[in-house]
């Protein structure tokens, strides 16, 4: 340590501040010039300049190649993160989905008195399994949901032992069975459907922040960039003034390979991030708006049965048919013409014939035009919505989360490459003033 | 220097590894609750009427005989029934014995079914005329009051304070508010559950008789409707049910665990079929249709039927008092 500047540059270290060891004795070579004290003595005149912008443009460097790795790290954290999120946002919705298909069969087997339909009861039961299964496994996939998430469970936990009670009270012939399966309903309705839809406005929001971020790292590329251009650029004119050469090729070739770095990272991130603002408003917006129509779909599907139960007093669940049918018009509006699911309006034509035998006074025929499953009944063409759209979702679905993983795997490699990039253009300056910084020996 | 460096390039390092731990979510939020809204107390009874057991069950006379079926008086109340194709009847489906939808069937039947099918009877010449509509004990009246039914044949107590808001038919039954408790229950009566929770169904009568023993410990719990309570008593939410013993003779056909106190009638709990206030006519045409019904056996057939294998032998049917205007 006590030895002064006479290697090569290129492995130049700087001696030691004098006050790193507290209390420990000066060296002695602090004795040549006591007013300055060494630092001061090495960084005087012309040479002392020279190796100030040494050390700057080379710290300089070294934090360019950082930021630009920061940055690379920034866009394609947000891009896995809202990979991630949107396969949440998908998740939570499946099980809202799962949640209301189930409370519509047992609403509608409900009407049909007596036993309910085996398949029926079946989906039912398949409904309510893959509720729980998603519930774990969204849990797991987002840890911040998990309050929430415990608390659906133990909603889930009530609402089907109220309708195993409606169930077997059913099966006994107590018409007490139809007071358990309103109370189900109800637990549905207030207790698990908020959680829910707590949980999907708290993802869609994740989803948008992670969206908006994917642009961001960008900053870090441009002005780590210029700032290390302008330090690079500044110490060549210097140099360029003193030494009367015009080109110091090592500090230039420094400087193309910051420029470089930035022109072809800002390129890259720009594609990704434009790349993720399709998927946004595109399958993303698609899957979405599927997601939503299902649910409100399943949600109308309850109301027309809870209508018919109610018997005459079921405005208000005609009311939330009507609420629920329009969000699935506005929803499928948003789906464009492709994957558009089938079924629907068809749907719509027979919960139409229900009200209408209804609002005659005709209950039973109403019940058997709601509960049959023949070939144009409301169950068959509800059934053929559920299955295109349950399709268009899993395609769209899919296909934003691999639009979104492609633009990951599109980013240049810059997240590994930036710090040896930096520490490249580092030494690459290093070397080009110490062969100046030889002449003044 | 070169510390200096270390240190800074560290802090950088650090910085980049942290800056981006957006992956911290603030935990989702679980939404509150909804407040339940607080339920209106009906107004206060009339000035012309004490409920004393005389006056409040005054009805309107019937005037001469009952005009035949399909052939009601232009412009009356039974006339646009008639053109309506149907009679609208607000009813329970849920309580046995009294007008509940039989699981196996999906048919509603009971006491109080039979009474508006023989209404119907008497205006088309058909029992099946009828269009059910199920409401709750709190619907009972804001539907009569809406005109959104046009009979309300759902074990309703006549008391002065509904006749300001709507008209009843004559007596057709005469019930009487007890108490169901668990099987293994010591309780002798109402006032011996105290500490305890007694369910009633929300704006009914029974609610407000309940409503007299809070003095002596007993708390109140309300459903919607009686089998709303059974499902509360359960559950364990409620310790017991009081109502009409005609609809804890039905819960207590449902529930084996269940009993009722014998030997406790705590009211009299007169029933009358509820009719929209301006519909003096129909009320008049309804209290010669159930004096028919007395008089022939159909009263009491419909009686044997729902009520005597849980309440005993048929009693004679309540006579009619009127005098109203």
């Amino acid at each position: 340590m006590t030895q002064t500047v006479s290697a090569p540059p290129a492995t130049w270290s700087p001696p030691a501040t004098p006050a790193a060891p507290s209390g420990a004795p000066q060296p002695p070579q602090s004795l040549s010039t006591p007013r300055r004290g060494p630092l001061g003595e090495w960084f005087a005149g012309t040479p002392g300049r020279m190796r100030a912008l040494l050390i700057l443009s080379a710290v300089v460097s070294v934090l360019f190649g950082l930021a630009a790795a920061q940055g690379f790290r920034q866009s394609d954290g947000a891009l896995q993160r809202a990979e991630a999120n949107t396969a949440q946002l998908v998740r939570v919705q499946a099980i809202h989905t799962s949640l209301v298909a189930a409370n519509a069969d047992a609403t509608n087997a409900f009407l049909v008195g007596g036993l309910e339909p085996p398949a029926q009861r079946q989906h039912f039961v398949d409904s309510l399994a893959t509720a729980s299964r998603l519930i774990a496994e969204a849990a797991t996939a987002q840890p911040a949901d998990q309050t929430v998430l415990g608390q659906l469970n133990t909603t889930l936990l009530t609402y089907n032992g109220q309708i195993e009670q409606a169930r077997a009270n059913n099966r006994q012939g107590l018409p007490i069975g139809s007071q358990y399966l309103k109370d189900a309903n109800a637990t549905l309705q207030n207790d698990s459907l908020p959680l829910l839809n707590a949980l999907v406005s708290a993802n869609e929001d994740r989803v948008d922040t992670e969206f908006d971020g994917v642009g961001d790292g960008n900053v870090w590329l441009i002005v780590g960039g210029l700032v290390s251009l302008a330090v690079l650029v500044v110490t060549m004119i210097w140099l360029a003034k003193r030494t009367h050469r015009y080109l110091n090729i090592p500090l230039a070739v420094g400087a193309v390979l910051v420029l470089v770095t930035m022109v072809i990272g800002g390129a890259g991130m720009a594609e990704a991030s434009s790349t993720a603002e399709d998927t946004r408003g595109d399958t993303y917006a698609n899957a979405l708006a599927l997601s939503r129509a299902r649910i409100a779909a399943y949600d109308a599907k309850s109301n027309e049965s809870l209508t018919l139960i109610a018997r005459g007093s079921g405005a208000e669940f005609e009311k939330g048919w009507k609420e629920a049918a329009q969000r699935v018009d506005a929803e499928l509006a948003k789906v464009g013409r492709v994957g558009a699911p089938r079924g629907w309006q068809d749907y719509k034509r027979s919960h139409e014939a229900i009200r209408r035998a209804d609002d005659r006074g005709n209950w039973d025929e109403a019940v058997n035009l709601a509960i049959g499953s023949g070939g144009d009944s409301a169950n068959t063409y509800f059934g053929t919505f559920d299955k295109s759209s349950a399709a268009s979702l899993e395609t769209t679905s899919n296909a934003a989360q691999q639009q979104l993983g492609l633009a990951r795997g599109a980013l240049p490699p810059i997240e590994w490459l930036g710090l040896p990039i930096g520490i490249a253009a580092a030494l690459l300056a290093a070397w080009g003033l110490s062969q100046r910084l030889g002449e003044y020996r | 220097m070169k510390k200096q460096l270390i240190a800074a390039g560290s802090a950088l390092t650090l910085l980049a590894l942290t800056a981006c731990g957006s992956a911290d979510y603030a935990a989702t939020e679980i939404p509150p609750k909804p407040v339940a809204p607080t339920s209106t107390a009906p107004p206060p009874a009339g000035p012309n009427c004490t409920n004393n057991g005389v006056d409040e069950l005054r009805s309107i006379a019937p005037t001469g005989a009952l005009p035949p079926p399909h052939q009601m008086p232009a412009g009356s109340t039974m006339e646009e029934i008639y053109r309506n194709r149907r009679l609208r009847a607000g009813i329970s489906a849920d309580s046995l014995n009294l007008g509940s939808r039989n699981p196996i069937t999906g048919a509603i039947e009971g006491f109080d079914i039979d009474m508006v099918r023989e209404v119907a009877r008497a205006i088309f010449g058909d029992p099946n005329k009828v269009e059910l509509v199920v409401i709750s004990s709190p619907q009972r009246i804001p539907a009569l009051q809406r005109n959104s039914v046009d009979i309300v044949a759902r074990n309703m107590t006549i008391n002065c304070a509904r006749w300001q808001q709507i008209a009843f038919s004559a007596e057709y039954y005469r019930s009487g508010q007890k108490t169901l408790v668990q099987r293994d229950s010591p309780a002798k009566s109402l006032a011996d559950l105290s500490g305890k929770t007694v369910c009633a169904p929300a704006g009914s009568t029974s609610l407000d008789n309940l409503n007299k023993y809070k003095d002596r410990g007993v708390k109140a719990i309300t459903a919607d409707t009686d089998t709303g309570c059974l499902v509360l008593f359960q559950q364990g939410k409620a310790d017991g049910i009081t109502g009409d013993d005609t609809v804890l003779a039905g819960e207590a056909a449902q529930d084996p665990y269940a009993r009722i106190i014998p030997n406790e009638r705590i009211s009299d709990e007169p029933y009358g079929l509820g009719i929209p206030q301006g519909n003096k006519d129909f009320v008049q045409f309804v209290n010669g249709v159930l004096e028919q019904m007395k008089a022939d056996g159909r009263w009491k057939a419909s009686y044997d039927k729902w009520l005597a294998p849980t309440l005993g032998p048929a009693p004679a049917p309540p006579k009619p008092l009127y005098g109203r205007r």
